[in-house]
This record gives structure tokens, C-alpha cells and sequence, in this order.
């Protein structure tokens, strides 16, 4: 099981993927927008997508606004 | 140990203040001034606008924690960047801008110096805290793209500052190196 984690519009939510086999950066950014049912595809065309192993093994996928500044 | 603070913003000036407990000189390094619009996300009082950031950090420090600590009011640049970290035994990143970042992991790598950087999106919804050798600065969408001003991202930038200073606290302590994510949901480990 992959979690999948949407930082977007003041909200943060973990969701479960189901998928078989590897999923490209494009196809988390398509899948958000079908999940979040948003008019637009490249709603998070500017969002970067992170990788990640849990402590079980488990597989986390975060896309997230980036961060190219300290605030 | 010496631990250098390179941008004293938001994120800069809260985490510096959460090390104050740490047996460590810390540097504070900031070519930038206090004005009023940064009271309210940044780490400074009123008494301080006007001054320089690194020297505000110093001076509050000091009359309000009666913590030692050394300010270097200047621009980091390529020509003045292994003058002013040679002697840091950990430099923390928290600058405003991509190019200062890669300025500072280009001095790192080739001196061998440990890293840590904290960045927070823009819009105030994500922080990263992530040592050298896992950080990729993310693309600037424009040059000069706005920052967080204002108070409304306050919580978050709490919240990443506390984690940065945490991801310090555990290298002087134990000498590890974590990562994290910072989101609105949660703080996130994402190393061992």
C-alpha cells in the first residue's frame, strides 16, 4: 500500500493509492486532481514530488508546494 | 562548537532563539534590516527595527535571555563565504533566496562542513528540514517570488523553526543528521 499526501489549498490529508507497479511524478499530479475533483489539470503543475520509505517499509508519496525559501 | 545561522528571517531568527539553550557560540549572519512588517513572523521586537537583523538577534539574546552569541551584518557571497564559515562546526541555512542556498552547499561540500536547511513554501502550507546530502533546492517559479510576510503563517513557521532547531539540538547531542517534513497535518521524520 502507497500513502499519498496532498498539501493544497490550507489543507494536508494522507490517502491511500492503490497501484501496480511505479508512478511517475505526472501521474501523482493526475491523480490528486481526479481526487480532489479540480477543474483544472495543472493545478500542481508547480508542485514538487517527494519519495519516500516509512519505518515499515511502507511507500509515502508527499506533493507539496515547494520550498525555495526561508520565509 | 560554533553553529552559524545563515539568514536570520522567520524561519532563521525563531530557531536561533530555540537554541539558546545549547552549550554553542552561535553566529548569526544577515545583511538585511528589522522593519516593522517582520514583527509579527520574525523573531524581533519593536525596539529592534531598524537595526541589522544578525545584530537585533544578538542584542535581544543577550538583554532578554542573557545569551552570548556574535553577529556578522553582511551579504553572503561566493568571495566572503569561506572567510565567514571556515570556522563554523555547523552552518544552518535558512536564507530567503536559492541563490544564497547554493552559495552556502557549494562552501559545505567542498570544506566538508555539515549543513542543515529549513525552507517554507511561500505560501505558508509545507516546510522541509533536510541536511546537505539530501538537499535539492526546489526551482524558483520566478526570481524574487514572494515570501511569507505578515503574521498568518506564524503557526507553521513555529512549527518548522521548533523542528529545525530539534534536527540542531540532536546533531550537537548525538551527532544525527534527520530529516522532516513540515505540514499543516503533521511533522513528519523521514530518516532513521
Amino acid at each position: 500500500m502507497t500513502t499519498l499526501n496532498i498539501t493544497y489549498n490550507g489543507l494536508s490529508s494522507d490517502v491511500p493509492l492503490e497501484v501496480d507497479g511505479a508512478v511517475s511524478d505526472a501521474d501523482v499530479r493526475r491523480i490528486a486532481v481526479e481526487m480532489l475533483g479540480l477543474p483544472r489539470e495543472d493545478t500542481f503543475q508547480h508542485y514538487v514530488v517527494d519519495r519516500f520509505r516509512g519505518p515499515r517499509g511502507e511507500e509515502r508519496i508527499y506533493l507539496r508546494p515547494k520550498v525555495p525559501f526561508g520565509a | 562548537m560554533r553553529i552559524l545561522f545563515c539568514g536570520v528571517g522567520a524561519v532563521g531568527s525563531t530557531a536561533a532563539v530555540l537554541c539558546r539553550n545549547l552549550e554553542a557560540t552561535l553566529v548569526f549572519i544577515d545583511f538585511d534590516r528589522v522593519e516593522s512588517r517582520n514583527l509579527l513572523a520574525q523573531a524581533f521586537v519593536k525596539p529592534s527595527v531598524g537595526r541589522n537583523k544578525a545584530e537585533a538577534l544578538k542584542l535581544q539574546l543577550l538583554n532578554l535571555y542573557g545569551v552570548k552569541s556574535e553577529a556578522v551584518g553582511v551579504r553572503l557571497t561566493r568571495d566572503n563565504v569561506e572567510a565567514l564559515c571556515q570556522g563554523a562546526d555547523l552552518l544552518v541555512d535558512c536564507f530567503d533566496n536559492q541563490a544564497s542556498r547554493l552559495v552556502l552547499s557549494a562552501f559545505a561540500r567542498a570544506a566538508g562542513k555539515p549543513l542543515v536547511h529549513g525552507a517554507l513554501a511561500a505560501d505558508g502550507t509545507f516546510g522541509l528540514v533536510r541536511w546537505e546530502e539530501r538537499f535539492v533546492p526546489d526551482a524558483e517559479d520566478s526570481p524574487g517570488q514572494a515570501t511569507c510576510e505578515g503574521g498568518e503563517h506564524l503557526p507553521l513557521i513555529g512549527q518548522l523553526a521548533a523542528t529545525l532547531a530539534r534536527a540542531v539540538q540532536d546533531f550537537v547531542k548525538h551527532g544525527a543528521r534527520r530529516d522532516a517534513l513540515v505540514g499543516l497535518a503533521a511533522v513528519t521524520p523521514t530518516t532513521a
